[in-house]
C-alpha cells in the first residue's frame, strides 16, 4: 500500500469519515501470469491482507461483463481472473482497474451508515440491521473493564501524533514526542500516555451476537414471503393456516438459529489471536508489556520473530530486517536502519527508518520510539479505510450466495408463472396467490451459504479432534484443492537430529538401532571389544560438545554431530563424565578450512600422552601407520586401507556424514601429534527421517498432489534421501541445485519447477520463490515450516502449514493450519477433511437444489397441463419443513467416499456447482416429478380432481425426495455399486425422522385434515410406494451406467492437471471405441478422466 | 583428390559452452567410474541461460554428488566471477537408476579369446579413425593446428599474460595445401571472449595475440606462415563476457572438434559422457588406433579406418581401409593384417585400453581431459590409442 502524504488523511479518523470524495489510495498492478488464453493472475497491492477488499473485489469483478470468475486472494494479494477470452490483456486489466475502483468506492460504503447503495439490496440492509444489532449488544456487554472504559474515554484526543514521523529529524523527533533515547518512558507516563491516545489496538472484529442471529432468521426472503402466505390467509379466513405457517418459521428459525450459533461460535474462534508481547524500555528498564500497552513514545527493543507493536521510528539498529509483507505486500524481507533519511514524499514501503505495526522482524535487532498506536498506525488506517469488521465469505460460500440468488429469481419467475396460469385457467385469484407464495417459499433455495458455513464449521471442530488446528476459515476449501506440498527436509520429514547409524570398526561394520549395537545380525555389547571400546573412548575425549545435568537428563551442549557422537558412547555404556576426568584433556585443535579434522591430547600416565583425533576419512586415514583390529596393532597396507575405503563409500552412498577415528599413544610432551595414528575406524551419521515418511509420501502421490523437498543438504545426500522417500513416483528424480534462487531467471524457474522433486543447497529465505514460482505455474501451493526465516513463504503459500513443534510464534500465527500433534501424517487426514468437507457441501446443496426444483416442476406441470394444483399451500410448506433441512445437514456429515485420496486434486477454478451438476439436477429432478406426477395422474383418474389426489401426489414427492438424499450421497457410487459408502448414522436418522413425521401427519387426523389431506387405500399406497422409490432406481441405474461405460455422467474431483490432456486422450479415445461399445465395459483404474456430458451418456444408453 | 586447395577446421577452447558440457559429461563418467569400475553411466549436460541441465542415468554403487562435479569442472575451466559462475549457478539434475541387470561386474581384462566373443556390441554403430603424415602426431594439421592454438590461447589467459581474456574461444584455421601437402597457412580467424578493453588494449590486442599465442604454436609446424596470412580477430566486434551466460551449450555438438576438424569422415554420436561400454565411443579411438599404426607403419601416407558393428556381434562386421591412394600395399591387405593383430571385440577394446581402470589413475581423472582439444591425436595425455606399438607387427 501506498499512501502518499495527504494531511487530510494522515489521521485515522478523518479518513475513514467515509465522505465519497476520490480516494487517496494508490493501488499498484503487476501482471503476474496471463500467457493462458481467458485466465491470468494479478498482484494487487491494496489487496494484500485485507479480506473484506477481497470480498468487495471478488464481487465487484464477478459483476463485470467479460470476467466469467474472480479469485482475489487477501493471503497473497494476488487475483486469478477467468476472462472471455476474446478480451485483450488490456481490456482485461482495464476491468481489473475498474473493479479495484468500485470495490474501494463500495468498500468505503459499507462504512458509511447512510449509504444509498447499502440501502437499495437486501443485503446491505441485513447488514446495516446487524450492525445496529451489534451496537446495541455490545452497550449490554459487560465485559469492558473499567481500565478500557477510561482508555477510550481519551480516545478521540487529536494530539495523537501525525504520520510525517518518518522525515523528522531524530533529535527534534524525541523532544517532540518526550521521550529518552535509552531511557524510554517512565511508568506514569506511559499510564498517563495510555489514558490519553487509548490502547494500542486495532478496531476488534465484531461478533455476531446471539439476538443477532436468531433475528437474522426472520431476515430473509422465504419469511416475508410466508408473512404474506399468513396474512392472506387470515384475510380469507385461515387463521388455522396461518398458525401453521407462522410455526413453521418458527420451527425453521429456530434450527437455522442452532446451527449457526454453533458454526458462529467456531469462526470466531479462529480470528482469537493470542496476546503477544513487546519488550519496553521504561524508567530504564527492560520491561515486558502486552502489545495493548504500548503507548506512543515508549521505546520498544526489536528482536527476531517479534511482532512490531506499534509504528516506530528507528533510534538504534542492527542489521535489522523486517518482513512488511503485511502492509506493503512487498514479500521479501526489508533491511531497516535508523541512519536513513526520508523526505516527505517517501512512500510507506520505503520508509526505512520506521518499523510499522503488524510487521515481523526477521533478523537483527534495534530499538524504536513508537510514534503512532492503536488506529493511528499505518495498519490501522488500512483496517479503518477498507472496514474488516467481519470475518470474509469464502469464495464457495460467495459462489453459493450467487447460484442462490439466481436460482431465486429463477424459481419466482416460475411462481409468477404459475400464478398467472392459474388465473388463466380459471383457478380463483386468493387460490392461487397462496399457492404460489406457498411454491415460492417451499422452492427457493434460500439456505445455500448456509449450508456451506455450518458445514466448514462442522469441519474445521472436526478437525481440532484430530489436532489439525485451522486458523482461517477459507483454509478449509482451499485444503481439498491442495495441488503441490512443499516440504521442509529437516525438521518436518526428518527428526532434526544427527543420529550414528552405522559404524566400521575392526574391519566389521557395526549399525545402531536405537540403544542397540549390530553386526551380522547379532546384538553385540560395543564396550566388550577393545577395539570399539577405544574408538567410542576417542570419540567421548576429542570432541567439544560438553555435558551438563538437568535433572535427569542430560543436555549437550554442542553441534548436532559432536552430541550425536557422545550419545553413541552413552548408549554404549561410557560414563563421559569420569572418562574426561580421568584422561584431562591437555591441548586442542580445531577443525579448520584448510585441516578438515580436529585432534585433542590428553595425559595418559606421567610418562605418556593419548592423541585422538577425528575428521575426514581420507585425511585422516592417509595419517594413520597402523590400524587396529582383531589382533591388535597392525600396519596399514593398501589392502587395509581399501576396504577401509570401500565402507567408507557405502557409508557416503547412504547419505551420512562420515567420519574417520585415530589416536595415538606417545611419550608425554610429543611434538609431532601425528606420530604412529592408529586407524581405529569410521563413524556414520545422518538426520534420520521420521517413520512412516515414504509411505506418506506415496499416500500424497495417490491423492494426485505433488511432493517437493526442500533442503539445504548437497544434491548427493537430497538424491539418497528423496529416493528412499519416493519422491519421484518411479520415474526419475529431478534436483534443483542452487544457491542463489533469487538469481535464476523467473521464467526459466516457472518452466522447470514443475518437475522438480528436490530443491537442493536452498536457503529458507528462498522457500518463498519456490513457493511463488510454483503458484505462477497455476498450482496450489501448500508449504510447511517452523521457523521465523519460513514465514514470508508460509504466509505467500495457498496453505501454510506449521508444525506443532514450531519454536516461533511466527510460522504459527501466519500459517493456516497448524498441525499440533507436529504428525505430518496429520496433513493426510486435513487434506482428506477438506476434500470431504467441500464434496459434503457439494452434496447438500445438490439435494436442497434438485428437491426444490421437482417442487416446481411438479407445480408447473399441474397447472400447465390443466390438471389443477398438485399441491396445496399447506402440502408445500410441509415438504419444505420435513425434506428440506434433516435430510440435507446429514449429507453434509456424510463420511469421505473411500476412493477419496485416490483422486486428483479438485480444479480450485472449479466452482462449486458445475454446470454439469446443474444439468444432473435438472434431470434427477424431472425423473422425481415424472414419479409424482404418475401418481396423481393415477388418483386423478380414480378419484378425480381433489384432496385425494393431492394426497397421492404430497405423499409420493415427499418420499421421493427424501430417499432421493441416498443418491445425493455421491456423484459417482450408486446404490448398485459394488463398493459400497460407509454408513451415515445422521442419514438414517435424519431418514427415519422425516418418513415417522410425515406417516404421523398422514395419520393423525387433525394434522392430517390441516395438511388437506386424505387416507389412502392399500392399492393407493402401493402406487405411491413405486412412484417413489422407482425416480431412485432410474436415477442411480443412469450414474450406475454411466460409471461403468467408463464414462462416469459427473467428474468426481478430477484435478486440473489431469483434466486438460487426459481428456482430449479419453475423447479420442472414445471416439475411436464408441463402433465396438460392447467390448468397452472396463473400467479404468483410475478416475482421472472427465465424462463428457450426461446428454452423450443418454445417447449411448440407447 | 584435388592436390591443390584449402580446408578449414576449427577447435575452440574448454570455457565453449558446448565443451563446457562435453566436460562435465565426461567429469561426471570419470567420478561414477573412480569409484566403481563398472559403473553404467550416461550423462547429458546442457546449458542456457546460466542454468546447467544435467541429464544421467546410471548403474552404480558409487554415490557421485553430480551437481558438485559440475561446479568443479565450471569453477577450473576459468568461471569463477560473473554473471556465471560455480559458486551460484543454478543446477537442474535428472537422475534415473538404470535396472541393476545393466550393471555388470565382470572384468573385461580377465577375459580369454572366448570371453570377448560373450560380450558383443549393443548398438549398430560405424566408427572411424584417421591417420595421416602431415603431423607429428599424425594428423591433419588445420585441426592440429586450432587444437594447439586454443590450448595456447588458454595456457596464456591462465598465466595472466593477457589479463582481459575470458575462458570462450573459438579458432578456426584455414590451411592451404599444394601436392596435397600443407603448404601454408591461408588465414585464422579467432573469436574469443574478453573483459571491456582499455583503449590501449583494444589497439594492441591482435598483435599480442599474434606474438603471444600464434607465431609460437605455428613456428613448432612445418608450415609457412608469412604476411599474407590472413588474421581476423573478433571479426564482429568486441565479444565482452561471453560463455554460458550469453550464449549455450550442448553435449556432443562439437564433434568435428573432438575428432579429425572433417579432414575425414567421423560417426554423428557424441563421444562424451559415455561409459567404456558404448561401441560408438571406444570405436572411435579402436580405429584411431588401427589408423595411426597402419600409417606409422609405411603402409599408407594417410589413412582412414571404417569399423562397423551390428548389434547382437562382437566382432565388427566390416573393417574397411581407405589409403586415397598413398598405400604401399593393397586396402584389403592392410584390413587384414589389422584384423589379423588387432581385436577389435568391445570387451577387447576395453581390457587393451584399460579404460574401465584409467579414470582411476591420475587422481584428476581421464575422460574430463579428452573432452577438450580432441579426443585423438593427443600426445601430451599419453593416450593408449596414440601409441604405436603395432605397427612393427603390420609391417
Amino acid at each position: 500500500m501506498n499512501t502518499p502524504p495527504d494531511p487530510a488523511s494522515a489521521d485515522g479518523a478523518n479518513a475513514t469519515a467515509g465522505s465519497p470524495r476520490p480516494h487517496p489510495l494508490k493501488v499498484r498492478i503487476k501482471v503476474l501470469h496471463a500467457t493462458v488464453k481467458g485466465r491470468a493472475r494479478y498482484h494487487v497491492s491494496t489487496l494484500q491482507r485485507s479480506e473484506t477488499f477481497a470480498v468487495q473485489l471478488q464481487r465487484q469483478l464477478s459483476a463485470l461483463e467479460g470476467i466469467v470468475s474472480a479469485r482475489p486472494s487477501a493471503l497473497t494479494g494476488n487475483v486469478l481472473l477467468h476472462y472471455d477470452p476474446v478480451l485483450t490483456p488490456e481490456a482485461v486489466l482495464a476491468l481489473l482497474k475498474k473493479g479495484i475502483r468500485r470495490a474501494l468506492t463500495g468498500a468505503r460504503y459499507t462504512r458509511a451508515t447512510a449509504s444509498p447503495a447499502a440501502g437499495r439490496d437486501w443485503q446491505g440492509f441485513k447488514r446495516q440491521v446487524n450492525r445496529l444489532l451489534d451496537s446495541l449488544s455490545s452497550l449490554h456487554d459487560a465485559r469492558t473493564t473499567a481500565e478500557e472504559a477510561e482508555a477510550e474515554a481519551g480516545a478521540p484526543t487529536p494530539a495523537t501524533p501525525a504520520s510525517d514521523w518518518y522525515h523528522t529529524p531524530l533529535e527534534q523527533l524525541l523532544e517532540q514526542i518526550a521521550t529518552g533515547k535509552d531511557d524510554g518512558l517512565s511508568e506514569d507516563e506511559a499510564n498517563a500516555r495510555l489514558r490519553r491516545y487509548g490502547l494500542n489496538e486495532l478496531p476488534k472484529l465484531s461478533k455476531r451476537s446471539e439476538l443477532a442471529i436468531l433475528i437474522e432468521q426472520f431476515m430473509s426472503v422465504p419469511v416475508g414471503l410466508l408473512a404474506t402466505s399468513a396474512v392472506v390467509s387470515v384475510a380469507t379466513g385461515g387463521v388455522l393456516d396461518a398458525v401453521v405457517i407462522m410455526s413453521v418459521v418458527a420451527i425453521n428459525a429456530g434450527i437455522g438459529f442452532f446451527t449457526e450459533r454453533q458454526a458462529e461460535k467456531t469462526i470466531t474462534s479462529l480470528t482469537k489471536t493470542q496476546t503477544r508481547y513487546a519488550h519496553v524500555m521504561r524508567g530504564g528498564k527492560v520491561q515486558q508489556v502486552s502489545h495493548a500497552r504500548v503507548a506512543p513514545g515508549d521505546l520498544l527493543l526489536l528482536s527476531p520473530g517479534d511482532f512490531v507493536a506499534a509504528d516506530a521510528r528507528l533510534v538504534r539498529s542492527h542489521r535489522l530486517t523486517v518482513d512488511e509483507s503485511a502492509l506493503t505486500g512487498e514479500s521479501l524481507p526489508v533491511v531497516k536502519s535508523s541512519h536513513m533519511r526520508c523526505d516527505d514524499k517517501t512512500p510507506l514501503a520505503d520508509r526505512l527508518n520506521m518499523v510499522h505495526m503488524g510487521t515481523m522482524v526477521t533478523g537483527g535487532s534495534g530499538s524504536a520510539v513508537v510514534v503512532a498506536t492503536g488506529a493511528a498506525t499505518e495498519l490501522g488506517k488500512i483496517q479503518s479505510m477498507v472496514g474488516a469488521t467481519r470475518p470474509p465469505e469464502t469464495p464457495m460460500q460467495m459462489q453459493l450466495e450467487k447460484i442462490g440468488t439466481q436460482l431465486a429469481v429463477i424459481s419466482s419467475a416460475v411462481c409468477a408463472s404459475v400464478f398467472v396460469i392459474g388465473l388463466l385457467r380459471g383457478q380463483s385469484f386468493l387460490q392461487m396467490l397462496k399457492s404460489a407464495i406457498s411454491l415460492a417459499v417451499a422452492a427457493v433455495p434460500e439456505g445455500l451459504p448456509t449450508v456451506a458455513t455450518t458445514t466448514l464449521a462442522l469441519g474445521i471442530r472436526n478437525m481440532q479432534q484430530h489436532h489439525v488446528a485451522i486458523r482461517r476459515l477459507n483454509a478449509v476449501e482451499t485444503l481439498g484443492s491442495v495441488q503441490v506440498f512443499c516440504l521442509d527436509k529437516t525438521g518436518t520429514l526428518t527428526l532434526n537430529k544427527m543420529t550414528v547409524v552405522a559404524t566400521h570398526v575392526g574391519g566389521r561394520s557395526i549399525v545402531i538401532s536405537g540403544a542397540q549395537f549390530i553386526t551380522d545380525a547379532e546384538v553385540i555389547d560395543p564396550v566388550g571389544r577393545a577395539d570399539y571400546l577405544r574408538f567410542l573412548q576417542v570419540l567421548v575425549l576429542c570432541n567439544e560438545s560438553e555435558t551438563t545435568q538437568q535433572g535427569d537428563a542430560v543436555v549437550f551442549d554442542g553441534s548436532p554431530t559432536e552430541n550425536a557422537l557422545l550419545e553413541l558412547a552413552i548408549n554404549a555404556g561410557i560414563d563421559i563424565d569420569a572418562l574426561r576426568a580421568q584422561l584431562p584433556r591437555l591441548k586442542i585443535q580445531y577443525r579448520s578450512e584448510i585441516r578438515p579434522y580436529m585432534w585433542t591430547c590428553h595425559k595418559l600416565s606421567d610418562t605418556t600422552q593419548l592423541v585422538a583425533i577425528k575428521g575426514s576419512p581420507l585425511q585422516v586415514l592417509d595419517m594413520c601407520r597402523f590400524h587396529y583390529g582383531d589382533d591388535g596393532l597392525q600396519q596399514l597396507d593398501d589392502d587395509a586401507k581399501a576396504r577401509i575405503l570401500a565402507a567408507n563409500d557405502d557409508m557416503a552412498g547412504d547419505a551420512l556424514r562420515v567420519l574417520g577415528v585415530a589416536y595415538a599413544e606417545q611419550p608425554l610432551g610429543n611434538e609431532d601429534v601425528y606420530q604412529d595414528l592408529v586407524w581405529l575406524g569410521l563413524s556414520g551419521m545422518i538426520d534420520p527421517l521420521r517413520t512412516g515418511m515414504p509411505d506418506l509420501i506415496h499416500t500424497f502421490h495417490q491423492a494426485g498432489i505433488q511432493t517437493v523437498m526442500i533442503t539445504g543438504d548437497q544434491s548427493a545426500t537430497a538424491y539418497a534421501i528423496g529416493r528412499q522417500l519416493g519422491l519421484n513416483q518411479d520415474g526419475s528424480l529431478q534436483i534443483l541445485d542452487s544457491t542463489r534462487l533469487d538469481k535464476l531467471d523467473a521464467d526459466l524457474l516457472r518452466g522447470v519447477i514443475d518437475k522438480v522433486h528436490v530443491f537442493a543447497r536452498v536457503s529458507p529465505a528462498h522457500k518463498l520463490q519456490i513457493v511463488q514460482a510454483l503458484q505462477q505455474s497455476g498450482k496450489v501451493v501448500a508449504m510447511t515450516g517452523d521457523g521465523i526465516n519460513d514465514g514470508p513463504a508460509l504466509k505467500a503459500s495457498d496453505i501454510g502449514v506449521a508444525m506443532g513443534g514450531a519454536t516461533t510464534d511466527v510460522a504459527r500465527s501466519v500459517s493456516a493450519v497448524v498441525l499440533e500433534d507436529d504428525n505430518l501424517h496429520t496433513m493426510v487426514d486435513a487434506i482428506h477433511q477438506g476434500r470431504a468437507i467441500y464434496n459434503n457441501i457439494r452434496k447438500s446443496v445438490h439435494y436442497l437444489i434438485s428437491t426444490n426444483l421437482s417442487e416446481i416442476e411438479v407445480m408447473l406441470a399441474g397447472i400447465s397441463l390443466g390438471f389443477g394444483q398438485a399441491l396445496n399451500p399447506m402440502q408445500l410448506l410441509w415438504i419444505n419443513l420435513v425434506s428440506d433441512i434433516f435430510p440435507g445437514l446429514a449429507l453434509s456429515m456424510e463420511a469421505p467416499e473411500p476412493d477419496l485420496m485416490r483422486q486428483a486434486p479438485r480444479d480450485p477454478t472449479e466452482q462449486i456447482i458445475r454446470k454439469q451438476d446443474l444439468m444432473r439436477m435438472f434431470r434427477e429432478s424431472t425423473i422425481i416429478s415424472a414419479g409424482a406426477m404418475t401418481s396423481y395422474a393415477y388418483a386423478l383418474l380414480r378419484y378425480g380432481p381433489g384432496p385425494q389426489a393431492n394426497t397421492h401426489t404430497f405423499n409420493t414427492l415427499t418420499l421421493a425426495q427424501l430417499i432421493h438424499a441416498y443418491s445425493c450421497r455421491s456423484d459417482h457410487y450408486s446404490i448398485f455399486s459394488k463398493e459400497k459408502l460407509p454408513r451415515n448414522r445422521y442419514l438414517s436418522l435424519a431418514m427415519g425422522g422425516s418418513i415417522t413425521l410425515q406417516l404421523l401427519a398422514m395419520s393423525i387426523p387433525g394434522l392430517r385434515s390441516l395438511l388437506g389431506a386424505s387416507r389412502l387405500g392399500l392399492l393407493d399406497t402401493v402406487v405411491v410406494a413405486g412412484n417413489a422409490v422407482l425416480p431412485l432406481l432410474i436415477n442411480e441405474a443412469i450414474k450406475e451406467t454411466a460409471k461403468r461405460t467408463n464414462r462416469p455422467a459427473l467428474t468426481d474431483q478430477t484435478g486440473h492437471r489431469a483434466n486438460h490432456k487426459t481428456t482430449r486422450k479419453k475423447n479420442r479415445k472414445t471416439a475411436g471405441k464408441r463402433t465396438r461399445k460392447s467390448t468397452d465395459k472396463t473400467r479404468d483404474t483410475t478416475t482421472k478422466n472427465t465424462g463428457p456430458l450426461p446428454g452423450q451418456t443418454m445417447e449411448d444408453l440407447s | 583428390m584435388k592436390s591443390e586447395f584449402v580446408f578449414t577446421s576449427e577447435s575452440v577452447t574448454e570455457g565453449h559452452p558446448d565443451k563446457l558440457c562435453d566436460q562435465i559429461s565426461d567429469a561426471i563418467v570419470d567420478q561414477f567410474l573412480q569409484y566403481d569400475p563398472y559403473s553404467r553411466i550416461l550423462a547429458e549436460c546442457a546449458v542456457a541461460n546460466g542454468v546447467i541441465f544435467i541429464a544421467a542415468r546410471f548403474a552404480s554403487t558409487a554415490a557421485v554428488d553430480i551437481p558438485d562435479v559440475a561446479r568443479r569442472i565450471i569453477n577450473r575451466v576459468g568461471y569463477s566471477g560473473g554473471d556465471f559462475n560455480a559458486q551460484d549457478c543454478t543446477i537442474l539434475t535428472n537422475f534415473t537408476e538404470l535396472p541393476s541387470s545393466a550393471h555388470d561386474t565382470s572384468d573385461e581384462r580377465e577375459l580369454d579369446d572366448k570371453g570377448h566373443s560373450k560380450y558383443p556390441a549393443k548398438h549398430h554403430a560405424t566408427a572411424f579413425g584417421f591417420a595421416c603424415t602431415q603431423t607429428a602426431e599424425l594428423m591433419p594439421l588445420p585441426i592440429s593446428l586450432a587444437h594447439h592454438l586454443a590450448q595456447r590461447l588458454t595456457a596464456v589467459r591462465v598465466d595472466n599474460s593477457l589479463p582481459y581474456l575470458l575462458p570462450d574461444a573459438t579458432i578456426q584455421v584455414a590451411i592451404e595445401y599444394k601436392q596435397q601437402k600443407p603448404y601454408r597457412v591461408h588465414s585464422i580467424n579467432l573469436v574469443t571472449s574478453h573483459n571491456p578493453l582499455t583503449e590501449l588494449q583494444a589497439k594492441t590486442m591482435q598483435s599480442d595475440l599474434i606474438e603471444q599465442v600464434f607465431t609460437p604454436v605455428i613456428e613448432q609446424q612445418d608450415v609457412r606462415f608469412d604476411t599474407r596470412t590472413k588474421i581476423f580477430v573478433n571479426p564482429e566486434g568486441p565479444v565482452i563476457g561471453g560463455g554460458p551466460a550469453q550464449h549455450s551449450g550442448l553435449t556432443g555438438r562439437k564433434n568435428a572438434v573432438d575428432t579429425y576438424g572433417q579432414y575425414s569422415r567421423s560417426s554423428g554420436s557424441a563421444l562424451s559422457g559415455k561409459d567404456p561400454t558404448r561401441i560408438d565411443r571406444i570405436g572411435t579411438y579402436m580405429a584411431r588406433y588401427a589408423a595411426k599404426n597402419i600409417v606409422s607403419a609405411g603402409l599408407a601416407e594417410q589413412c582412414e579406418v571404417q569399423l562397423s558393428y551390428t548389434i547382437g556381434q562382437a566382432k565388427p562386421v566390416s573393417v574397411q581401409v581407405e589409403t586415397y591412394g598413398t598405400g604401399k600395399v593393397g586396402e584389403d591387405d592392410i584390413a587384414a593384417r589389422i584384423q589379423a593383430h588387432l581385436d577389435f571385440r568391445p570387451s577387447a577394446i576395453i581390457a587393451q585400453f584399460n579404460l574401465r581402470q584409467l579414470p582411476a589413475m591420475p587422481a584428476s581423472g581421464f575422460y574430463q581431459h579428452l573432452a577438450a582439444y580432441g579426443h585423438v591425436g593427443r600426445t601430451e595425455l599419453e593416450l593408449p590409442w596414440e601409441k604405436t606399438d603395432k605397427a612393427e607387427a603390420l609391417k
